[in-house]
C-alpha cells in the first residue's frame, strides 16, 4: 500500500458542530454514564508569588513591643526588623 | 479527508496502539495526519517525544472544550486526523464520537472487554440516532495470539458478526514490537532498519500486520 493518490479517495463526512448539536451529543453521552470528568479546578485562593516578606513568630508581647516602637519611630515593623538585622550582624 | 477515533471506555485495550500504527502507516502512504492525544496518560506525547514519522503531527492536553473545534481545526485536504481518547466513559470521549468517520473500538478478546467495549458501541448507535446520521463503527481485537486463534475469540468473532457489528480483519496480534514503538519512537520501518533497536520480537510481522490493518481501516474510509 503506498502512495498519495489513494488518499485522495478517502471521504470526510460533514459533521455537524453547533452547540444544539454539541448539546444532544452530551445528553445522550450522559444517559449512558458518559459524563463531563474534566478535572476541577483546586478551590481556594491561588498562592501568592514569593516577595520575600518576613513573617517572624515571636511571643504576643514582643511582637506588640515592635510594633509600638515602628510606630513610634515612623516606620514599618519591617524596615525596625531590618535595623536590628543590621546590629545582629555588626556583634557577630 | 476523515477523522478516525479510537475509542472505549476500559484503559489498556489497545486504543493508543491503534492510533500509533494508523499514524505511522498512513503518513507512510503520504498523508499529513495529525494525531489528537486526549488521554490524560499521554502514551502518545511520550511515543512522540522519542521522535515521530515524518508527516505526523501531534497535538496534546485536548480536552473536552476543546475536542470539537480542534478536529474541525485540523481537518483538511490530504489530511486524516487521528484521535486517541482516554479510557474511561466520559463527555470528551461522545463528543469526539460524533465528529467520527470512522469508529474503532479495541477489545481484547475477553468478556471483560466485550462488556465494556459494547458502551461504546451502544454509545456510537445512540449519537446516530441523535444527530440523524450514521457514524461507522468496527471492532478491531487485539493482542490476539499469533499462533492460534482461541476459542474465546472465535466466539466474541461470531458473537459480534451476529449482532450485525462490523469485525475489522486481521486483528492486532500481541508484538513486542507493538510495545516498545512506545520507547523508540517513530515508526516499524524505522525499527526495522536499526539494530540498535532490541523488541525481542518479530518486526517484520508486526509491520505485516500493521499495515494489513490499516489497509483494512482505508476500506473502511472510502
Amino acid at each position: 500500500m503506498s502512495g498519495s493518490n489513494r488518499l485522495a479517495g478517502l471521504k470526510a463526512r460533514p459533521k455537524g458542530t453547533t452547540v444544539e448539536e454539541v448539546r444532544r451529543v452530551d445528553e445522550v453521552g450522559e444517559a449512558r454514564g458518559f459524563l463531563d470528568r474534566t478535572p476541577r479546578k483546586k478551590p481556594g485562593r491561588k498562592p501568592s508569588p514569593r516577595t520575600h516578606q518576613l513573617h517572624p513568630k515571636v511571643f504576643p508581647t514582643v511582637g506588640q513591643e515592635i510594633s509600638a516602637e515602628a510606630e513610634r519611630l515612623g516606620i514599618t515593623q519591617g524596615q525596625l526588623i531590618e535595623e536590628m538585622w543590621s546590629v545582629y550582624k555588626d556583634k557577630h | 479527508m476523515p477523522v478516525i477515533v479510537m475509542a472505549s471506555p476500559k484503559g489498556g485495550v489497545g486504543k493508543s496502539t491503534c492510533a500509533v500504527l494508523l499514524a505511522s502507516e498512513f503518513a507512510r502512504m503520504g498523508a499529513d495526519v495529525t494525531v489528537l492525544d486526549c488521554d490524560p496518560n499521554k502514551s502518545l506525547t511520550r511515543w512522540a517525544s522519542h521522535g515521530a514519522p515524518s508527516g505526523v503531527i501531534l497535538k496534546s492536553d485536548v480536552g473536552r472544550s476543546e475536542i470539537v473545534p480542534t478536529i474541525r481545526s485540523s481537518d483538511g485536504d490530504g489530511k486524516i486526523v487521528i484521535v486517541d481518547l482516554e479510557g474511561v466513559a466520559s463527555q470528551l470521549v461522545s463528543r469526539a464520537i460524533s465528529q467520527a468517520d470512522l469508529v474503532i473500538v479495541p477489545m481484547q478478546p475477553t468478556a471483560l472487554d466485550a462488556e465494556i467495549g459494547s458502551e461504546a458501541l451502544a454509545l456510537v448507535r445512540e449519537e446516530e440516532e441523535a444527530l440523524g446520521r450514521s457514524i461507522r463503527h468496527a471492532v478491531v481485537l487485539t493482542k490476539t495470539s499469533a499462533a492460534v486463534k482461541s476459542r474465546v475469540q472465535k466466539e466474541l468473532e461470531a458473537q459480534l458478526s451476529g449482532a450485525g457489528i462490523d469485525v475489522i480483519q486481521p486483528s492486532l496480534v500481541a508484538r513486542a514490537a507493538f510495545s516498545e514503538l512506545f520507547a523508540y519512537g517513530g515508526d516499524l520501518t524505522a525499527m526495522m532498519g536499526d539494530p540498535e533497536m532490541v523488541t525481542g520480537g518479530k518486526i517484520d510481522k508486526a509491520l505485516a500486520n500493521a499495515q494489513a490493518f490499516t489497509e483494512a481501516v482505508y476500506e473502511r474510509l472510502k
